[in-house]
């Protein structure tokens, strides 16, 4: 999965839980914490749902609440391995 | 009614007459054949009644129960800690002090020694505790509702777990150890859940009739989005992995949507709900 579907996936995870509409997150730096677009008990499902995507367990001791902040924050600290949407089209 | 300050001394007697440790207890030597003994109740296995679970073998029906209690014992060892550290610090506070915080003494003592006994089985059988999931960000609270909160975060995890030990504990189709391990953990709880609900009881009533309305409604709120999300502990995607069902995380939402095991949620949580209706914690009873 590349950068750009992960980013919409979890996009439309967050959209969905949140009952929010687009345009609370149409930038991938628009902050998700503040805006309230998640809680606490949000976090936990998401943390389940980016284990899904991600193929990988996330350890929960080595993360900071920070990661959810932003679209790129998640990005960076779950899927800095995932390949850009040109790497992954060159094969 | 007997309040909170009345009950303690009694409780703290009855906890000094049954005192017990891990290890003169149990006996981690026993043997457990994964996929050959039930290790828990078929019924209270997370996807019981679902097509998946009728499609497995006997053999995998027992294999998945073996990873589902070490899950429940797993979750259940995650909510003592926070239970543990929230009864420390209540300790000693000016509305505490004496039978109050003794009893919180013995309170402690007796999770601490739950938070062993679930630790000494899943390291011996399994050689893991599941991790938990939680991340805690920062909320805002009305006056007396953080300790109102912490409260009724102990009685879910508290009622929700004595739910599953008083099916277990007598249950003759399961691994004799851990029916032994439910019953334990079921007599002192049941003394922490008299003494839970009394202190909520107590808390509730002194303070909610301040709240204002969009105080009283967040509150309500964030007690329903608890108790749904509490139950998803019972769903855990590695529990499906480890018994060898693929796709695990498809399998937790397939039964988190399941009428099945809803139906099953609703029944296990409905002492506890009518609990905080009648305490004015909640209005209604909320959609599992």
């Amino acid at each position: 999965m590349d950068q750009k579907t992960i980013r919409d996936e979890l996009r439309g995870w967050i959209l969905e839980r949140s009952g929010a509409t687009p345009d609370r997150l149409e930038r991938d730096d628009q902050p998700i914490l503040d805006e309230g677009l998640l809680t606490s008990l949000d976090v936990v499902e998401f943390i389940l749902f980016i284990e899904s995507i991600r193929k990988e367990e996330v350890d929960i001791e080595a993360i900071e609440p920070e990661v959810f902040n932003s679209i790129d924050a998640l990005v960076e600290a779950f899927f800095a391995k995932a390949p850009a949407p040109m790497e992954s089209a060159l094969g | 009614m007997t309040t909170a300050l009345e009950l303690a001394p009694r409780l703290t007697n009855a906890s000094l007459k049954k005192v017990w440790t891990v290890d003169e207890t149990f006996d981690w030597s026993e043997k457990i054949e994964v996929g050959t003994d039930w290790a828990m109740a078929p019924e209270l296995i997370s996807i019981y009644g679902t097509e998946t679970y009728e499609a497995l073998t006997e053999e995998e029906q027992k294999r998945l129960s073996f990873y589902e209690i070490v899950n429940f014992f797993s979750f259940v060892l995650y909510g003592e800690r926070p239970l543990i550290s929230g009864l420390m610090t209540r300790m000693y506070r000016k509305n505490t002090q004496g039978p109050l915080t003794e009893y919180l003494h013995h309170f402690v003592d007796e999770e601490n020694k739950h938070m062993m006994m679930f630790n000494g089985f899943c390291e011996h059988y399994a050689g893991k505790v599941y991790p938990e999931k939680k991340i805690v960000l920062p909320r805002e609270y009305a006056a007396g509702e953080e300790d109102i909160s912490f409260f009724c975060k102990v009685l879910i995890v508290e009622e929700l777990g004595d739910y599953y030990n008083l099916a277990m504990m007598s249950d003759r189709r399961i691994h004799p150890l851990v029916a032994k391990m439910n019953r334990v953990h079921h007599v002192d709880e049941a003394r922490h859940l008299a003494f839970g609900r009394e202190l909520l009881r107590e808390h509730a009533s002194d303070y909610i009739d301040g709240w204002t309305d969009e105080e009283l409604a967040r509150f309500r709120g964030w007690l329903v989005d608890y108790l749904i999300s509490s139950w998803g502990d019972f769903y855990n995607p590695a529990v499906y992995k480890d018994a060898g069902l693929p796709n695990g995380y498809q399998i937790r939402k397939m039964a988190l949507e399941h009428d099945t095991c809803r139906t099953f949620r609703e029944n296990a949580s409905a002492k506890l709900v009518d609990y905080f209706i009648e305490a004015r914690l909640l209005e209604e009873r909320p959609s599992f």
